[in-house]
């Protein structure tokens, strides 16, 4: 049951990398669009995001509950040491909900619509940030790890984790790897005429999450970050990361065709490679303090509470699964039928 | 301030808000599907026009409760790591489960909201019954958690180790069934009255006026019901809270002195000093009678338990007070509103529709009075008698700060969603159906 476990563990984190990461980016691009861009991006948004961006983010909680119910110690250092950053999450992430359901569902459009789409720009951009910032501080190896955290400076024990230059470039990595899979995601949910806007930013976010991946790796390495040196003697995880640069030539050959459904494929099997490679270098033991690594497996539930998670998730799964599924087709349904009904569109 | 006041306020604080939308979206759907299937049955163009009216207050409250509910499955952990750390694993089955049922709610708004037009008729109003449904059941499941702080169960405590755990017992905790039947009435009829009041405020102002009179026929049928049946729930709740947390029941009733025949106290003023309750009206027995069943029965009082497990009585006593208060003012309502079918004309009277106005926050005011007894009452404890509050707490100092934080955002957002609804039904009543 511990590996079902684990295997939703991972399955709804990569969900939430790619869904909700899709979801985030489709903010970044809004913001980083000339004005009238940004009317377009606002209406393409709502129509593709609309139905379904409330699951998107149902898998964080998922994948917050999965760890403390079955990985209480693990989640236990990462809400001391990091609640800052993840505070900076929640108010991002309520900020970012609220504006999306204000700027659409406000009766009356006025100028407040400027007011919800700066929170909406904000907060999507930096949530995702700081989302990055969290997974960076947890292999980072600035964690001080002690019995009694009150002999440490509040610097020392809540700040110095997360704050440095590599938990930086690992939340602005994240950050780019989400505008990136949105604008893969709007070249094909744009009207005609528009699909050059986001192919020339899916252009753009390729190679800010290219350099930004080489520098944070420079970075790491020249400093001797742990998880970086160990990344690169990880055979499989460098086959992993090299598979997902290779991958760069289908997308751009399915983009340039405009062939929406294996462009999604491989932007989504890239951020998956990249994902299996930063969890396998140095599995199981995914927090690296200052003194030593702890392993996820490291003092887990015991059985009887694994047997029973692994088991609701099953059920939970396939009760939700096929739902979601028929949710992201009809809406593709949708819109096929309102191209019908509007051969303008 | 204390780290863990602070901690407590912050939780308090969100709680608060986070029942209030949460109540409004778990039972919003009905009165909404009940006006969806008006609209299929006699096509009276009204109901579309309400049912799209309130499928936007649906929607919005839905995302301000998903999003401050994200908040909460965090603020667990950054606020009260060590509890988490050993509670998560015992009581994760019913969030787990919650998680599951509020995805299907997702799905579900996510169907129904863009499904107009575009998805057979009979299918499209059946995702609204899911989500009402599974919204409920979210709120159940949640509800057995914090039972389960109350009644813990489903594991042996052994030298401060928690051990055989079973996380189904715990779940399925002595105080599960009580606090969820009661906590799901309370959001009908908090819900109900609330919508029912916006409405009747309309009516009142001359606005719409058939349209206003089905939204709050429609909305207190819900809450009156659930008003009416609350007392009975409000029973069971005592005895089983007699039995379990005796502690809580003498703080809700500052009842101090243990006796036979123990009176129970309406009003009065607590002080916790000379331990008197001064201004009160005395029923004899009747504390006995409502705890046991029996007007002789022996009530614990508050001096014969240990000094340094008593909750502040004043509060828990004063929010009791409240609660019942208002509970049996709904009660004579949702009674008031039956007898007003059978007697049309009063619909025509001013004060009538003033009277519905009056109590439209009143549900809310005896929710969050209802849980703040439930919650302080529980004090010093976050796990009854197993692990208490100030051990739980975060060691990271300054909460204060994130408190101050948390006020602003919340208040903040409490008056944008009151304004984008008072602009709603500004656009409503503009509307020509």
């Amino acid at each position: 049951m511990l590996y079902v476990v684990l295997f939703f563990l991972i399955f709804s984190l990569y969900l939430y990398v790619v869904l909700g990461g899709a979801d985030y980016g489709a903010g970044i691009v809004e913001l980083f669009s000339s004005e009238e861009n940004q009317k377009i991006t606002k209406k393409t948004i709502y129509r593709v995001m609309g139905p379904v961006w409330e699951a998107n983010h149902i898998w964080i909680i998922i994948l917050i509950v999965i760890l403390w119910i079955a990985f209480p110690v693990y989640y236990n250092i990462m809400v001391v040491h990091l609640h800052i950053p993840l505070t900076i999450v929640l108010l991002g992430v309520t900020l970012r909900g609220v504006a999306f359901v204000f700027r659409h569902y406000d009766a009356v459009i006025d100028n407040s619509q400027k007011l919800y789409d700066g929170m909406f720009k904000i907060s999507s951009l930096v949530t995702p940030i700081f989302l990055g910032i969290v997974f960076g501080a947890l292999i980072g190896g600035k964690i001080h790890i002690t019995e009694d955290v009150s002999t440490l400076t509040f610097y020392d024990a809540f700040i110095a984790p997360w704050f440095n230059v590599f938990s930086v470039l690992v939340g602005l990595f994240f950050a780019a790897l989400c505008a990136f899979l949105s604008s893969v995601l709007l070249i094909g949910e744009s009207e005609e005429g528009n699909e050059n806007i986001y192919i020339r930013k899916s252009a753009i976010a390729t190679i800010v999450v290219f350099v930004l991946g080489l520098v944070t790796f420079g970075y790491g390495y020249s400093t001797g970050n742990i998880f970086v040196t160990d990344f690169i003697k990880n055979p499989l995880a460098l086959i992993a990361v090299v598979c997902s640069a290779g991958l760069l030539l289908p997308l751009w050959t399915t983009i340039r065709k405009g062939n929406k459904v294996w462009s999604r494929f491989f932007a989504g099997l890239q951020v998956f490679l990249i994902l299996l490679a930063a969890l396998i270098s140095h599995f199981p033991d995914i927090i690296i303090t200052q003194t030593k690594s702890i392993s996820l497996l490291h003092d887990i539930a015991p059985d009887s509470v694994i047997n029973v998670l692994g088991i609701s998730l099953i059920i939970g799964g396939t009760l939700i699964l096929p739902g979601l599924f028929h949710l992201l087709k009809s809406f593709k349904m949708i819109k096929i039928l309102e191209e019908k009904n509007n051969p303008s569109i | 301030m204390e780290n863990l006041d602070a901690a407590r306020l912050q939780m308090a604080f969100t709680l608060i808000f986070h029942i209030v939308f949460a109540c409004i979206g778990m039972v919003m759907p009905f009165f909404m599907v009940v006006s969806h299937y008006k609209w299929l049955k006699t096509r009276d163009q009204i109901y579309l026009t309400l049912t799209k009216s309130w499928q936007k207050g649906v929607a919005i409250f839905f995302v301000t409760g998903a999003v401050s509910g994200t908040a909460l499955s965090f603020e667990l952990g950054l606020l009260w790591p060590e509890f988490m750390k050993h509670a998560g694993p015992i009581i994760g089955m019913p969030f787990s489960l919650e998680g599951a049922a509020f995805f299907v709610e997702a799905i579900a708004l996510g169907f129904y909201l863009y499904g107009w037009g575009k998805l057979p008729e009979r299918f499209h109003w059946i995702t609204g019954i899911i989500i009402g449904v599974s919204g409920v059941a979210s709120g159940i499941l949640v509800v057995a958690a914090n039972g389960w702080m109350n009644s813990p169960s489903g594991f042996d405590y052994i030298d401060g180790q928690f051990l055989n755990i079973d996380p189904i017992q715990a779940m399925l905790n002595p105080a599960w069934f009580t606090q969820a039947l009661h906590m799901t009435l309370a959001a009908f009829t908090a819900t109900g009255f609330a919508v029912a009041g916006i409405h009747a405020y309309q009516v009142y102002k001359k606005r719409k006026v058939e349209l206003h009179t089905k939204a709050f026929k429609i909305a207190i049928t819900f809450g009156a019901i659930a008003a009416i049946l609350q007392p009975i729930s409000g029973d069971i709740s005592a005895k089983d809270i007699a039995e379990r947390q005796p502690v809580k029941l003498a703080a809700m009733e500052a009842h101090y002195h243990t006796q036979k025949g123990a009176p129970l106290y309406i009003g009065g003023i607590v002080d916790n000093e000379t331990k008197v309750v001064k201004y009160k009206i005395v029923l004899p027995g009747m504390l006995s009678f409502l705890a046991f069943g029996d007007f002789d029965a022996e009530v614990k009082g508050l001096n014969d338990f240990p000094e340094d497990e008593l909750p502040n009585v004043a509060m828990v006593h004063y929010a009791f007070q409240v609660m019942v208060g208002i509970g049996t003012l709904l009660l004579f309502a949702g009674i008031l509103y039956f007898i007003s079918l059978k007697r049309k004309k009063w619909f025509n009277s001013i004060k009538y529709w003033l009277l519905f106005v009056l109590l439209a926050p009143m549900g809310f005011i005896a929710l969050e009075a209802g849980w703040i007894v439930t919650e302080v009452g529980r004090q010093p404890w976050i796990i009854h008698k197993i692990m208490r509050t100030k051990d739980a707490v975060t060691p990271m100092p300054g909460i204060v700060f994130s408190f101050y934080t948390y006020v602003v955002v919340y208040l903040t957002l409490t008056v944008a969603v009151t304004w984008l609804m008072l602009r709603q039904i500004k656009v409503l009543n503009n509307s020509n159906h």
